[in-house]
């Protein structure tokens, strides 16, 4: 053959001869030698051995790629990241090393420029996908152009940062929480706070036993989770080790001294599912138990009031009856008065029964005759207890003014009040421009229900004129 | 391996620059003639000394042409395509 580069085993030519020329060449770059019984290999460019090993046993994954992008070199470590045989992959085009969202760069293989790319992308390999950051950058290998390119493992970088997020979001959601909340460890003591629970205790909590900042007390509920009655050591371990729920506590000292709170404490397990201690929430229910309270307190004096209402009612339907001539004339007396309750609980609703302004309940008890009642007085606020009697009252000297006085013709009512020192309320109605009164010596149910409305009901005094102008009523009674 | 395969063993020294290159210059010229067609078998002497005196290899990298007969040898980094196809006796396609 004459080709230097070529020989077969009837070749003419020494091997040796042909192998002087190959290095000659320089298209080899080691020899194996025999000596001392056995066979030796030489590299001839040995000056780079120790780079070779270091690459070779290095913990980064590192290969070399051609300029058409076919894999030259893979050492151990990535043949080993890539689950499979350097030799299965040398030879390979080199975006055949990665799976999902390769560069373009790698799939239509692009030498790097000088200083490097870098890209995250995601190993394959038998099973699951390896997140892998690339580092790519130009080298030359000898005579030929090649590219060298480190392949980082980020499995342990992105454990890492899901584990930053995840402790990031535990801490955010601890100090944006309102209630208290607190890990303990398993032996009661506490590892991680809210800031609510900081705020609530008055001191840093952490690294304290629960019990040396949170002296509980039980709240004594029938039909109800218990508070453990065991000593303050034994309860941090059983709140570390035992699920809670909902047991009603007060906290004996502190900032929050008093307040109901409801406790609850579940297991905190780790990924393999064995406890390493405890979530503790103490929720503040103190406004809850405060609002249930008020609801029992409101339920009470609902049926307080329902039961005076109805007596009231009953003692109306009882003299009504007893004074009226026919059904007629009691329907629509009983229905009147009946009326003027209904307008007293139509104003005390509206203010929760919270007192309601003398001119609110003048405008409402006096509507039909709106026009013809002159108001003067300062702003009054009446209690509550007093309106129901009021209404009655107004509603009697209403209806007697429309059947026999002022507001029978063309007449008006001029009603007057003023505070009389320290709480007593001066109030006067006076009927003007009716017909004249004649001597007035029957007394009737409307003058009697006044005057007893006001001894009785307001606790006050009234006094009944029948001036030949018109009647006068005044009413002294405190408020 | 098909009677008109080739089988290839090529003789390198670990990771010397004309090892890998001859890696990737033979896969790349067998893809190219005679694919499907070839099976190469990568003996890296750095690993055992003493498979060299299978094939008496005296210089790396050498490949050596099992099949078909008869052996061939073809020293170098086989960077020059022209000479490894005639060495192998393929005729060049394209």
């Amino acid at each position: 053959m004459s080709d230097p580069g070529l020989m077969d085993d009837t070749s003419l030519i020494p091997e040796a001869e042909e192998t002087i020329r190959a290095i000659h060449r320089g298209s080899v770059d080691a020899v194996v030698v025999h000596a001392q019984g056995r066979f030796q290999v030489v590299t001839l460019t040995g000056a780079d051995e120790p780079y070779r090993v270091l690459v070779e046993r290095m913990s980064e994954g590192a290969l070399t790629v051609s300029e058409d992008g076919i894999v030259m070199y893979i050492n151990s470590r990535l043949a080993h990241m890539a689950g499979r045989s350097a030799d299965a992959i040398i030879g390979r085009p080199f975006a055949d090393l990665f799976s999902g969202n390769v560069p373009p760069q790698y799939r239509s293989w692009t030498p790097p420029p000088e200083g490097g790319t870098r890209h995250e992308v995601d190993l394959a390999r038998p099973g699951k996908c390896l997140p892998v950051s690339v580092w790519a950058g130009p080298i030359t290998v000898g005579d030929v152009s090649a590219s060298l390119v480190t392949v980082s493992d980020l499995t342990v970088q992105r454990r890492a940062e899901e584990i930053a997020i995840a402790e990031r979001f535990a801490r955010s959601v601890l100090e944006q929480v309102t209630d208290p909340i607190l890990v303990l460890d398993n032996a009661g003591r506490i590892i991680r706070a809210s800031a609510a629970a900081e705020e609530v205790c008055g001191m840093p909590p952490v690294g304290r036993r629960f019990s040396e900042v949170f002296r509980l007390q039980p709240v004594d509920l029938q039909h109800a989770p218990q508070l453990p009655s065991v000593p303050p050591n034994d309860f941090d371990l059983m709140l570390a080790t035992r699920a809670f729920h909902g047991i009603e506590v007060k906290l004996a000292d502190g900032r929050a001294a008093g307040q109901t709170f409801l406790l609850s404490a579940g297991p905190l397990l780790d990924d393999a599912k064995c406890s390493v201690g405890s979530i503790v929430t103490l929720t503040d229910i103190t406004k809850r138990k405060h609002a249930e309270e008020q609801q029992s307190v409101m339920v009470a004096e609902l049926n307080h009031r329902v039961r005076n209402t109805l007596a009231v009612v009953q003692a109306i339907a009882d003299q009504t009856a007893r004074r009226s001539s026919s059904l007629t004339i009691f329907n629509e007396a009983f229905g009147g008065r009946l009326r003027a309750l209904s307008i007293a609980h139509g104003v005390l609703t509206k203010t929760h029964w919270n007192g309601v302004e003398l001119t609110e309940l003048l405008g409402e008890s006096l509507a039909p005759y709106r026009d013809r009642v002159r108001l003067q007085g300062s702003p009054i606020m009446l209690p509550s207890q007093t309106i129901v009697p009021m209404a009655l009252i107004l509603h009697e000297l209403m209806t007697n003014a429309a059947k026999y006085g002022s507001l029978s013709t063309s007449g008006h009512v001029q009603i007057d009040w003023e505070m009389d020192y320290p709480n007593l309320l001066l109030f006067t109605w006076v009927e003007c421009g009716g017909p004249r009164v004649q001597d007035r010596k029957k007394t009737g149910f409307g003058s009697t229900l006044i005057e007893r409305v006001a001894a009785h009901e307001l606790q006050g005094e009234c006094t009944l004129e029948f001036p030949s102008d018109g009647l006068r009523c005044k009413l002294r009674f405190p408020i | 391996m098909a009677s008109e395969g080739y089988n290839l063993r090529l003789y390198v020294a670990g990771q010397t620059p004309k090892s890998i290159a001859a890696i990737a210059n033979l896969k790349k010229i067998c893809d190219a003639h005679l694919a499907g067609r070839y099976d190469i078998t990568i003996v890296d002497l750095m690993k055992d000394p003493a498979l060299a005196q299978r094939d008496q290899i005296v210089a790396i990298p050498t490949l050596i042409r099992h099949l078909p007969e008869p052996l061939k040898r073809i020293i170098g980094d086989l960077s020059n395509v022209e000479k490894v196809l005639v060495g192998l006796d393929i005729a060049p396609t394209g």
